[in-house]
């Protein structure tokens, strides 16, 4: 069973668990018209329940498309078993070395430009936070939808699994967003967080974001973006004073 | 394709595709570029022989299966393969894990402690190792250390003791021109262009563009004095064999060049 994001973007919620918290490993259905796209297709670790909820939600039809934010297991770990190696299923990825990142059938979307699938038209973002270099953001441009990947999660309790950003008592909050962000963008130890700050907001200056829909993280509402960007920022700031170099 | 660095290393190489045209460089003319040549971003592994076991440091990608396959077959013969280490779970580096441990079902696979999320890319299993743990092959001695420049939070960097080398991975990569291929950087024609390196890390080190320029260089300072590295041999360029410390300090202009140009492009 999905969530609704917006009218015609839907959050396929999975979980792994790290104990006491949990972290989402999703992806999103996006349905224009009678077709639909994915956008990642989650792993192998929850194949089963993804492959049911998918097939739930097309009337056993499948995907028309999927699209890949990057290569990475976690996000691409059931393209084969959602079609994506079949002539039914446009399949589509950033990567400059299809056959490298094990994408070789793939129809190549450029970081930077824009792309009709299925007759939707999506922009393909250069991310600032991300854990692979050929990874890229996918902004959907019929409901405003910006999927983010690796950027812009949090981990959360068990009983927030599927809760929207607004669903939070508070939204979700700074050390949810901060502890997600210290252990899987590691890097993030190394910036100037405002440097990254800048990068955000030409993206956001440049597309109109409704949602922001995160791999890892809880979908975040519109109204809750701002909130959503302070608390990253003093995340990144966080992370960045936490780590000395000796 | 691969090349004997010294006596028990052994580099093995992928070329990958051509770069040329995805960098823009007939129209750029980055000064490393010469016109009319091809470019590549290769993929390396490396395999370390002691008298008593042999291990493998990264898989090429899948585009790369039969070749993995068959150098390794040939270099360690009936030796077998005795571990295999995972650098990161990163397709180009990893992709071949299953197949290899396939062909080798007795060879222990070692992953990096790093990160949270093993059981995601069937490491769960992997002996796990951490800054400090080291593996004995009989006269060689590799060492592990957390990685410092790096994009995935599982990965690892390693040493081998006796040669002082280090390999760091998606750090200190650069391309080469065609004919380049399996070349020592003290091999290649004229003196080696920094800009080769601010080209791969412009691109594939995304992050380079924001970094706290201070810092990193503080970083790298540390670096020259933990490893002092007599040969660096990096994922995904040609392997340094003279004056390694001299390379690791360059890496102090290519965070000032990417601080001052901003990103290089993309590499997807």
């Amino acid at each position: 069973m999905t969530v609704s994001v917006t009218p015609s973007v839907e959050w396929v919620s999975q979980c792994y668990n790290h104990g006491e918290t949990h972290e989402h490993v999703s992806l999103y259905l996006v349905r224009d018209g009678d077709d639909v796209i994915l956008v990642d297709s989650g792993s192998f670790y929850h194949r089963e329940a993804i492959t049911s909820a998918v097939d739930d939600a097309t009337d056993g039809c499948g995907p028309d498309a999927i699209i890949l934010s990057h290569s990475d297991y976690p996000h691409a770990g059931n393209v084969s078993p959602l079609g994506g190696d079949t002539e039914d299923v446009e399949l589509v990825a950033s990567s400059g070395s299809p056959e490298q990142q094990g994408l070789p059938d793939a129809r190549k979307c450029k970081i930077g430009g824009r792309l009709d699938v299925t007759g939707r038209t999506f922009s393909f973002i250069d991310p600032p936070l991300a854990d692979r270099s050929h990874t890229t953001w996918i902004f959907d441009h019929g409901d405003g939808v910006l999927f983010t990947a690796d950027g812009f999660g949090n981990y959360h309790e068990p009983g927030q699994c599927r809760n929207r950003s607004s669903e939070f008592d508070g939204m979700i909050s700074t050390e949810q967003i901060y502890e997600y962000h210290r252990d899987n963008l590691v890097w993030l130890r190394y910036v100037a967080p405002e440097k990254v700050e800048r990068t955000l907001d030409r993206i956001f200056a440049e597309f109109d974001v409704n949602a922001i829909a995160p791999v890892h993280g809880n979908p975040i509402d519109g109204d809750d973006i701002d909130v959503y960007r302070d608390r990253l920022y003093d995340a990144m700031r966080r992370i960045a004073d936490e780590y000395e170099v000796d | 394709m691969n090349r004997e660095i010294v006596p028990g290393i052994n580099w093995i190489y992928e070329a990958g595709p051509d770069r040329t045209a995805k960098f823009e460089l007939a129209e750029r003319q980055p000064d490393w570029y010469e016109p009319g040549r091809e470019a590549y971003i290769p993929q390396c592994a490396y395999l370390v022989e002691g008298d008593d076991e042999t291990l493998l440091f990264d898989t090429l990608s899948p585009a790369s299966t039969d070749q993995i396959l068959e150098t390794v077959d040939d270099l360690v013969g009936d030796r077998g393969l005795d571990y295999l280490v995972v650098s990161h779970p990163d397709v180009p580096h990893a992709g071949n894990t299953h197949a290899i441990l396939e062909e080798y079902p007795d060879a222990t696979l070692v992953a990096p402690a790093y990160g949270n999320d093993h059981e995601l890319y069937h490491l769960d299993d992997a002996r796990k190792v951490a800054d400090g743990d080291s593996i004995d092959l009989g006269g060689r001695v590799v060492e592990f250390h957390e990685a410092t420049f790096l994009d995935a939070p599982v990965s690892i960097w390693m040493t081998e003791r006796e040669t002082e080398t280090l390999f760091p991975v998606d750090w200190m990569g650069f391309p080469h021109l065609d004919e380049e291929a399996l070349l020592f950087v003290d091999e290649l024609d004229g003196e080696f262009d920094v800009s080769r390196l601010v080209e791969f890390h412009g691109r594939v080190l995304f992050w380079y563009q924001y970094v706290d320029v201070a810092k990193t260089t503080a970083e790298i300072d540390t670096l020259v004095e933990t490893f002092d590295p007599e040969i660096i041999a990096p994922a995904h360029g040609l392997v340094i064999r003279e004056n390694a410390p001299e390379y690791m300090e360059l890496m102090k202009d290519v965070t000032r060049a990417i601080d001052e140009q901003g990103r290089i492009g993309t590499l997807g």
